[in-house]
């Protein structure tokens, strides 16, 4: 039986190569469908490793008090008339509840930093407490963070990202160095490990971290503020449910109205993702399904065409001994040759395409997608090539001598 | 015992709501070592016939004896079989693999009879060495002549040391230099002790064989032996 297996095989190799250009255009549907689910298969991947580390940034324990609202269906206009999140309510907070663990009031502002005739635009600057380093999953890589009396003093320290580290210092020391942001020069105290991009969007290196109340006095005129709250992760439901009700308490909103703060979690990001996720998905999976079906009858027809042609080889091997089984192998095996042909054609532009893919966020074609991908070209080998195979297993030896 | 014993053979046909009888009740025996050759004009039921004999048709009703096996009760698996085991085929147009070397083509049966790789690769060898083609092993069939085709097509028939060959028009495509030569090898084939069974139309091919069975309406119209 193996004999006949390499025989198979054998004639299904010189048969795809006498026809090269054939075979190649047959094969053309199960290349475009091996194609889109390997890359897909990959973006999905290079995806999920991406929102992974972006959530990581969010961290799933974090409640973030902001003005607006990250997702959901309120007007943007009607969210700008909410009065601003006040800093002395994170305070309030951490005193008065009992799932929160951590609680850091968080200004922003954009501006640029500068050092000697370096400088870099468009840096995020973070006015915070030290309780923001327990907060942040973002470790000290040198250096420390700022103490309570820095910050209460209001002295001009910062902390730096990856990005203005690397900018700035290359390979010098940045600690004890001074630098500009905006107008103002600070002392570096700290450098903060390699973030990433959050989502692909924008750089987490990117930023300078200093004393809240330093950042009052300069920036927050213009800026925004926010409260973020480490909670008990046990109990993030809960946590949510008291601390609406303590912001609603401290803003005196009445039991009719609604919030006027968000509440922002990364969960809402998750469902987000896997409605993306899904839409890829299912693009991916409609684009494979369609094309390997088209490619399957591509195949079935072409296998029609080869039976046909080869008719009088049918008859002569069956004279010659061959069983309707061992011709229908034959057949098949010509079939699934050409599909896994067409498999690896498509798993190889499929890989040098994730290397694309790989150059704007990291990535890797998943082994397990790849191997299904190969069976599944098998698969419609099989299922296109049955007809075909079946109609030449069942020629008359007579008629198939015959056939001119 | 015959080889082959035919009884009462008949083979009709339903074309177009009319009934042909390809064959009309046939008896024929066919012993060991015999030179046959079936003639009759195109329509006489000889191709049937030999379709018959070789095993790649089954009869409508009658037996058919061969070596013991009731062929006329045989599944197509069975029939490939015995195809396979007991007879070599030699056709008119050679039908050889065009992509395949010679030896390959020869290989072919073996490789449905399930021979190990290297036994097949003896027995080839031998079978072309015994047609006088040792020296073209290794070409393809366009690389060959035609009466070496049709040679590459006997020792393909010979390979797997069948109980008949049966070989239909074998010179029909050929110059009578090479039918000749192709005439010389079936008789020292049979000098060798095989049964050989030719189909041909031809006087000059039927006069190598020591027994002729001339078919007229699918019926046998004579059956004489020659004296070798």
């Amino acid at each position: 039986m193996f004999s006949l297996f390499i025989e198979n095989f054998r004639i299904s190799i010189t048969s795809v190569l006498a026809n090269k250009m054939r075979s190649l255009l047959t094969a053309l549907g199960v290349v475009i469908g091996i194609l889109a689910v390997t890359l897909m298969g990959t973006l999905i991947s290079g995806l999920d490793h991406s929102f992974e580390k972006s959530m990581e940034f969010l961290g799933k324990d974090v409640l973030y008090i902001r003005k607006y609202e990250w997702f959901g269906d309120k007007e943007w206009w009607e969210m700008r008339n909410r009065p601003n999140i006040k800093i002395k309510h994170a305070n309030s907070i951490l005193e008065r509840s009992q799932y929160a663990k951590y609680v850091a009031p968080v200004s922003e502002w954009y501006t640029s930093v500068k050092r000697d005739a370096n400088e870099i635009s468009g840096v995020r600057v973070t006015g915070t407490t030290g309780a923001y380093a327990m907060i942040s999953t973002a470790e000290i890589e040198k250096g420390r963070f700022f103490s309570s009396s820095e910050n209460r003093s209001g002295s001009r320290v910062a902390i730096i990202g990856k990005d203005i580290a690397d900018n700035l210092f290359e390979n010098e020391n940045a600690i004890g160095e001074r630098i500009r942001i905006g107008n103002y020069t600070f002392r570096v105290i700290g450098e903060i490990e390699k973030q990433g991009k959050f989502l692909g969007m924008f750089s987490l290196d990117k930023q300078v971290i200093i004393p809240i109340g330093t950042h009052q006095r300069l920036f927050t005129r213009r800026g925004w503020t926010g409260i973020n709250v480490r909670v008990d992760e046990n109990n993030i439901d809960n946590a949510t449910e008291e601390i609406t009700a303590l912001m609603r308490q401290f803003r005196h909103v009445r039991p009719t109205e609604d919030d006027n703060f968000a509440l922002n979690r990364q969960d809402p990001f998750k469902q987000q993702y896997s409605m993306i996720k899904l839409a890829i998905g299912g693009t991916g999976f409609f684009i494979t399904v369609l094309s390997l079906v088209v490619g399957g009858i591509g195949i079935a027809n072409i296998m029609f065409v080869t039976v046909k042609e080869r008719t009088r080889e049918i008859g002569t091997r069956k004279a010659l001994g061959a069983t309707p089984k061992m011709i229908l192998m034959q057949f098949l095996m010509e079939s699934i040759t050409i599909c896994l042909f067409g498999g690896l054609l498509g798993l190889g532009l499929a890989w040098g395409g994730s290397f694309i893919i790989n150059q704007y966020f990291p990535s890797e074609m998943p082994i397990d997608l790849a191997l299904t991908a190969l069976g599944l070209s098998m698969f419609v080998g099989i299922i296109s090539g049955l007809a075909p195979s079946y109609k030449a297993a069942k020629l008359d030896p007579i008629d198939a001598l015959r056939y001119e | 015992m015959s080889l082959i014993s035919l009884k009462n053979i008949y083979k009709i046909y339903n074309v177009g709501g009319e009934e042909v009888r390809a064959l009309d009740g046939v008896n024929v025996n066919i012993q060991e070592n015999e030179y046959l050759a079936i003639m009759g004009p195109s329509g006489s039921g000889k191709s049937t016939l030999m379709n018959m004999i070789g095993c790649l048709d089954t009869p409508t009703s009658g037996l058919y004896e061969f070596e013991g096996e009731m062929v006329n009760e045989m599944d197509d698996n069975q029939l490939a079989s015995i195809r396979n085991r007991k007879i070599g085929f030699v056709f008119q147009t050679f039908n050889l693999l065009p992509k395949a070397t010679a030896q390959h083509n020869v290989e072919i049966p073996l490789i449905y009879g399930n021979v190990r790789r290297d036994q097949r690769k003896n027995l080839a060898t031998e079978a072309l060495e015994s047609v006088g083609l040792g020296d073209r092993m290794h070409h393809k069939p366009n690389e060959l002549s035609g009466g070496q085709r049709q040679r590459v097509a006997i020792a393909r028939a010979l390979v797997n040391k069948p109980s008949i060959i049966l070989a239909d028009e074998p010179t029909g495509n050929l110059d009578s230099k090479s039918g000749q030569e192709i005439m010389e090898i079936f008789d020292s084939l049979y000098q060798t002790g095989n049964t050989i069974i030719l189909v041909t139309h031809e006087d000059d091919v039927a006069k190598h064989a020591h027994r002729t069975i001339r078919l007229l309406d699918g019926k046998v119209k004579e059956d004489i032996y020659v004296a070798a």
